[in-house]
């Protein structure tokens, strides 16, 4: 019985349809993406920084700041894309969006991987706890001389911050989504969740089982307590994206606009005043 | 680096060597996870068995249409309702105990079918010849069906075992350190998915085709007849 | 309870994707089950060996490995021979589901076609059948038949398979479900709608499978 030749046509047309899909998006410059009409911005579901609400709006301290900026630079459309924080900056570097508008932490070792914009905001550190704070916890110290677990979000700077106080590699519960703390904690799976302030306060509020560790201190990380400073995020290549919004990021940071965007989402005065304290080449910097 | 093990980026082969031993302490997890599913589909697969060949209707009925139910809705849902629902009316299991969970009762389906299927291939006669001599209903069972039975349902419960371990990666999103995880960890960490993914792709092929060559092995051993008592 | 309402819009949403998906990934596999089923039957060595490979990878990895592979694994390989293989997370999908399960497809294609008597293949070339017109007019339209209610099964679980692109950030009903559990911790709603929908979907698409497999088994002759 001969194979059916037609077995192979259908094989080079499949082919063909498959090439034709697949969008020829290089990793844009400025103008092309203003000729283009659309950027596409990632957020990785985080309450109040970057985040999706059911009716697919994007809301958070990044994207509106985003939207802000994308108006002032001419490009009409924002094409908005969800994915794990972890995926964040390998999906910058994959090319499958242009920037990133979850208000990621800037340190030196992310500064190697990608570009990040001069900071949007500024946070402290948090911990979530169960209902009335059974273990006692306080700070991220206490990890150091205890045998409990704790739980970090996949790819956040947490994980930095807890081999620097030393906490061991198997008492780390990795999370890949901030919803999943409530859970992780309140079922015991982990001890308390380490992330930022705000993360912290916004999961607290949305389940009784849980609460936000009191008489917190930022962890002392070298020396200093730790205070992390977000920004936007480019891939290696579009320096000239980073730039334009770069200006007009510093433009928007002299007035009210910016500042209330921050507050309403919950920032502290302190939040605001210390972003415009550091620039991203001191944060890049050893 | 990831449970304890520092990886090499020097070049892709040194990086392939490297990550080798942290991939392998993700098979043990899935190896283990495999298992523990089968275990849980065997006794919950004969349980619906058992339930669906009830002869009151107010227990076979709910049983066909769990059965229905689970085979006709994914796996990762199932796996989402069981680590976040349950909890929530105070059953707390830990993950690896839930994964494996969701796995035996997406496989009960399948393997109450098998059993149902292997039961009635049991030609009647046997049955009937049992009871002429006065055995017992459950020594009829114990010793007349079930050794014919045996060797006649071990390659489809084979298949769902391979099946089951092919869908062991699922439980990654409820943070279980199985294979696809840690290469997915190393991927992000590193930038470089290729190495650690055509790993995992390369080690399942070679652990796909160890448990078939085995199932096969099993097959040819038993004989077809059924297993001799003495 | 109201809550459910509002969940109902953004999960449709999910489930249109889900739908396109499960079409156009259903529909590659089947082209592909063809393709390999046949080809597996090929004097061809070439061919046999090929569909023989195709059909034990894809059989014998894991889904989700595969789907990760596609997306993320090969537009590294594709950077490094300098050619763009980056797809779009619903090409990944579609393309992932179908290769699986035309491979899965593949085994059942070439057992309803073995299962075809051996006189019909003389009988056609006593006639001067071209081996094409054999394959096309005499033997598949006996072997697809047989082929439906395995492909009813496979239709199913592929279905249930597109689940797992949520995990590539497809809209899909899961990741939408998922999107509304991050905002509004209400798992036992979300999870339960999500759990009958998919029920309904898979109700729905094995009462097409069967009118399909009813209308295919006009074909069969009547045993002489």
């Amino acid at each position: 019985m001969k194979t059916p030749r037609i077995s192979f046509i259908s094989a080079l047309s499949l082919t063909a349809t498959a090439l034709l899909f697949s969008t020829s998006s290089n990793a844009a410059t400025l103008k092309e993406i203003q000729d283009k009409g659309y950027i596409r911005i990632a957020v990785a579901n985080e309450i109040p920084y970057g985040y999706m609400t059911p009716s697919n709006e994007a809301k958070g301290a990044g994207p509106d700041v985003a939207k802000l900026i994308m108006a002032k630079l001419g490009i009409k459309e924002i094409r908005w894309v969800t994915t794990n924080f972890g995926s964040l900056i390998p999906g910058l570097k994959a090319d499958r969006f242009d920037m990133v508008a979850a208000e990621m932490a800037i340190f030196p070792q992310r500064c190697t991987e990608v570009h990040f914009s001069e900071p949007n905001s500024s946070y402290g550190e948090g911990l979530l706890v169960a209902k009335g704070n059974p273990d006692n916890i306080h700070a991220y110290e206490d990890f150091s001389n205890n045998k409990l677990k704790v739980a970090i979000m996949a790819g956040a700077d947490q994980l930095e911050m807890m081999q620097a106080l030393k906490v061991d590699d198997s008492r780390m519960v990795t999370i890949a989504n901030n919803a999943d703390a409530i859970s992780t904690i309140s079922t015991g799976r982990a001890a308390a969740y380490a992330a930022t302030s705000l993360t912290v306060s916004e999961l607290a509020s949305k389940s009784d089982r849980v609460e936000a560790a009191t008489g917190f201190k930022d962890p002392i990380v070298n020396g200093n307590p730790v205070r992390s400073w977000g920004g936007f995020t480019f891939a290696q290549s579009s320096t000239d994206l980073r730039d334009a919004v770069n200006k007009e990021l510093l433009e928007l940071k002299k007035g009210e606009e910016w500042k209330n965007i921050l507050t309403g989402y919950g920032f502290s005065e302190t939040d605001v005043q210390e972003s415009p304290k550091r620039t991203t080449a001191q944060l890049c910097t050893k | 680096m990831l449970f304890g093990i520092e990886w090499d980026t020097a070049n892709n082969w040194v990086f392939a060597w490297s990550i080798l031993p942290i991939l392998l302490k993700g098979l043990v997890v899935t190896i283990q996870a495999t298992l523990v599913g089968f275990l849980v589909a065997l006794i919950l697969g004969l349980v619906l068995a058992a339930l669906k060949g009830a002869r009151l209707r107010i227990i076979s009925w709910p049983a066909y249409f769990i059965t229905e139910f689970i085979r006709d809705t994914p796996l990762l849902v199932q796996l989402f309702f069981l680590y976040y629902v349950l909890p929530e009316y105070g059953i707390i299991l830990p993950a690896f105990m839930t994964g494996a969970l969701a796995l035996g009762l997406q496989y009960s389906a399948y393997t109450s079918e098998v059993y149902r299927a292997g039961l009635e291939s049991i030609p009647h006669g046997q049955t009937e010849a049992s009871r002429v001599l006065d055995f017992t209903p459950l020594h009829t069972f114990m010793f007349i069906i079930l050794p014919q039975a045996i060797p006649r349902i071990i390659p489809a419960l084979g298949n769902y075992l391979v099946s089951i371990m092919k869908d062991v990666p699922v439980l990654s999103v409820i943070a279980i350190l199985e294979i696809l995880n840690v290469a997915r960890i190393i991927g992000d960490r590193t930038f470089n998915y290729l190495i650690p993914l055509s790993m995992v792709g390369i080690i399942y092929l070679l652990l796909t085709l160890l448990a078939s060559a085995g199932i096969r092995y099993l097959d040819k051993r038993l004989p077809k007849e059924g297993i001799p008592l003495k | 309870m109201d809550n459910l309402l509002s969940y109902i819009d953004p999960l449709l949403d999910g489930a249109w994707v889900t739908l396109q998906l499960t079409l156009y990934s259903t529909v590659l596999g089947g082209v592909v089950a063809f393709m390999a089923g046949i080809g597996k039957l090929s004097e061809n060595r070439a061919t046999r060996w090929l569909s023989i490979c195709f059909i034990e990878f894809f059989r014998g990895t894991s889904l989700l490995v595969q789907l990760f592979w596609l997306y993320f694994a090969l537009p590294i390989l594709g950077q490094a021979i300098g050619v763009d293989l980056r797809m779009p997370p619903l090409l990944a999908g579609t393309i992932a589901l179908g290769l699986n399960i035309g491979a899965y497809g593949a085994e059942v294609v070439r057992g309803a076609i073995q299962a075809v008597p051996d006189n019909q293949y003389e009988a056609a070339k006593a006639l001067d059948f071209t081996p094409k017109q054999t394959m096309w007019r005499i033997v598949l339209p006996q072997a697809i038949p047989e082929m439906m209610p395995s492909f009813g099964n496979l239709a199913i679980q592929n279905l249930k398979d597109t689940a797992l692109v949520s995990l590539i950030s497809l809209g899909d009903m899961t990741f939408r479900a998922e999107q509304l559990r991050n905002y509004t911790q209400d798992s036992t709603t979300i999870y339960t709608l999500l759990l009958f929908m998919y029920f309904g979907m898979a109700l729905v698409l094995s009462a097409i499978m069967k009118i399909l497999e009813r209308y295919a088994s006009r074909w069969r002759t009547r045993k002489i």
